[in-house]
């Protein structure tokens, strides 16, 4: 790869090369700093950076693989991190006035595996306020552009780390799902994003937003580099009241053993009758059904309950847990919350313990019937979502209005991987979402690498050219 | 047939008990918002038997110490 290009290179090359000693950890993140310095004026995706620790650990890391060689596929590769990902000694704020001077004593459990493993941290992406409120332009820093085309959004809530893969101002990034916020980020950006099996990560260590659908995971340009960081990153953590004891595993093996004899359904009631797509998604869609059936997976109609009920309960569980995180600020200092969150949460006060636990009952319910359902199937398939419009201030309550094709993933706890499926006519990525039974998660990402390996999409990339600083509105 | 939407007045109340004294710019939010939460916990609503479980049954062993 030539030297202007290094910026694109994947996990997995750039993993290669490392330890071949062909590449200097020092010379992959002194590229990552330049680019940042030299197109995030458009973008927004980084709210801090930490290039000095960076260039150090750098330094470090190329001492230690030149004397010993690397002692994990991650060894002297940068990343970034979600803003939610409390970093110690280094400001951590949610994107919220109210963690204004937020400097955690302690990493969380996944930046310090990402540290333990040798990766170099740049620097701190953008989120919406607490992975929940936004985009907002009244939050302690502005949204994130979309690298593809920054008047339009990179979805949310790791709107930042979805655009800093996508523009290669980091190779990997972990963000955090609870709706959909790891795959509408990487769905709009075109890129991989796994919101992994619950419990799968740790979540110590990151600021919640609604303990019970909270789940951390890994984004990139691949499914592969998706599996290698996951392999860093998963793990049991007794600390964790949801952590999952399952033992640890390489989720690269076997990445390439392909779907053939594999059962895939589809929810079209989902895509069709209660939330249906539009021409353009649904074509993009049908393409990739093509795809998986040439690769010799079976495709079939399935049925799970109504997208609504998902909705539904998820939304009032995330609101009265919500508002139990924030109620004391919303008592005494409601001003300093962005608009978008304060009208998010607000109503979760008013919300009835009765009604809480009837949540969780159907909540109950639902994930009982999604795991039935995933014993006659091996995958699921549907869209994302639509491709990214433009970045503009939605309705605060489209939160609640909107269908969402990722939140059933999240009431079930099932894996889910988003991965760029294809281009729509404006130019933006199209994405495909691929579920799978719970701590199947290598299967799905077996899959997702099989798909990127038969279609032409990774090979495509966002044109972003330096431009002054002035120019950014 | 759905139940009334709750008022302002009622919704008033409700923010009292929950010890919200809201700015009326806040309390306007608040009234807007409630009433699509309105909507989502009539659809959720439905007669239970006694012995359904939510879905976070408390798990003792998760909180034995770690440390």
């Amino acid at each position: 790869m030539a030297g202007p290009e290094l910026h694109f290179i994947t996990i997995a090359e750039a993993s290669r090369r490392i330890s071949q000693r062909e590449l200097s950890p020092v010379e992959l993140t002194e590229t990552y700093l330049q680019r940042i310095s030299a197109i995030d004026n458009q973008l927004m995706s980084f709210v801090t950076l930490t290039a000095e620790l960076a260039r150090q650990r750098a330094r470090a890391a190329e001492a230690e693989v030149m004397r010993n060689g690397p002692r994990s596929p991650l060894h002297g590769i940068p990343y970034c991190l979600k803003d939610i990902i409390e970093t110690a000694g280094i400001r951590t704020t949610a994107q919220s006035k109210l963690l204004a001077d937020h400097v955690p004593t302690k990493d969380a459990v996944v930046a310090q595996k990402l540290s333990a493993a040798g990766g170099i941290l740049l620097g701190k992406t953008a989120t919406w306020e607490f992975a929940h409120g936004g985009p907002s332009w009244d939050t302690l820093f502005p949204p994130a552009h979309n690298p593809w085309n920054p008047d339009h959004h990179p979805a949310g809530s790791s709107s930042g780390s979805g655009a800093a893969v996508a523009a290669g101002l980091a190779p990997a990034t972990i963000g955090s799902d609870t709706g959909g916020s790891i795959r509408g980020p990487a769905a709009a950006c075109g890129i991989a994003g796994l919101k992994p099996t619950y419990g799968l990560v740790s979540r110590r260590g990151v600021l919640p937003n609604c303990f019970s659908h909270d789940h951390v995971g890994p984004l990139a340009w691949t499914s592969q580099d998706v599996a290698i960081l996951l392999s860093i990153v998963a793990g049991h953590d007794p600390a964790d009241p949801g952590s999952a004891d399952v033992p640890a595993k390489d989720y690269t093996a076997g990445l390439d053993a392909g779907i053939a004899g594999l059962v895939v359904g589809v929810p079209w009631h989902w895509l069709e009758e209660e939330a249906p797509l539009t021409a353009e998604t649904r074509s993009g869609f049908d393409a990739a059904l093509a795809v998986f059936r040439d690769l010799g997976a079976e495709i079939r109609a399935v049925e799970p309950p109504p997208m609504q009920l998902f909705n539904d309960a998820k939304k009032i569980i995330a609101m009265a847990e919500l508002y139990s995180i924030h109620e004391n600020d919303l008592k005494t200092r409601p001003e300093l919350f962005g608009d978008s969150l304060r009208y998010r949460i607000i109503a979760g006060g008013l919300i009835r313990a009765d009604d809480y636990v009837q949540a969780m009952r159907v909540r109950r319910d639902l994930a009982i019937a999604m795991q039935k359902l995933f014993t006659t199937i091996d995958l699921m398939l549907l869209p994302t979502g639509e491709p990214a419009g433009k970045l503009e201030p939605v309705p605060h309550s489209s939160l609640f209005t909107g269908p969402s094709y990722t939140t059933p993933l999240n009431v079930g706890g099932n894996p889910a991987l988003a991965v760029c499926s294809g281009f729509a006519a404006n130019g933006m990525p199209q994405s495909l979402q691929i579920a799978g039974r719970l701590f199947d998660d290598a299967v799905v990402l077996r899959a997702g690498h099989a798909y990127e390996t038969a279609t032409p999409w990774r090979s495509r990339r966002p044109i972003l050219n330096p431009q002054p600083k002035q120019a950014v509105a | 047939m759905p139940p009334t939407p709750a008022t302002r007045d009622e919704i008033a109340v409700l923010a009292l008990r929950a010890g919200l004294e809201l700015g009326a710019e806040h309390f306007d939010q608040l009234v807007d918002a409630y009433g699509h939460l309105e909507q989502m916990l009539g659809r959720i609503r439905s007669a239970r038997s006694y012995a359904d479980e939510p879905a976070h049954v408390f798990v003792p062993t998760k909180f034995l110490p770690t440390e």
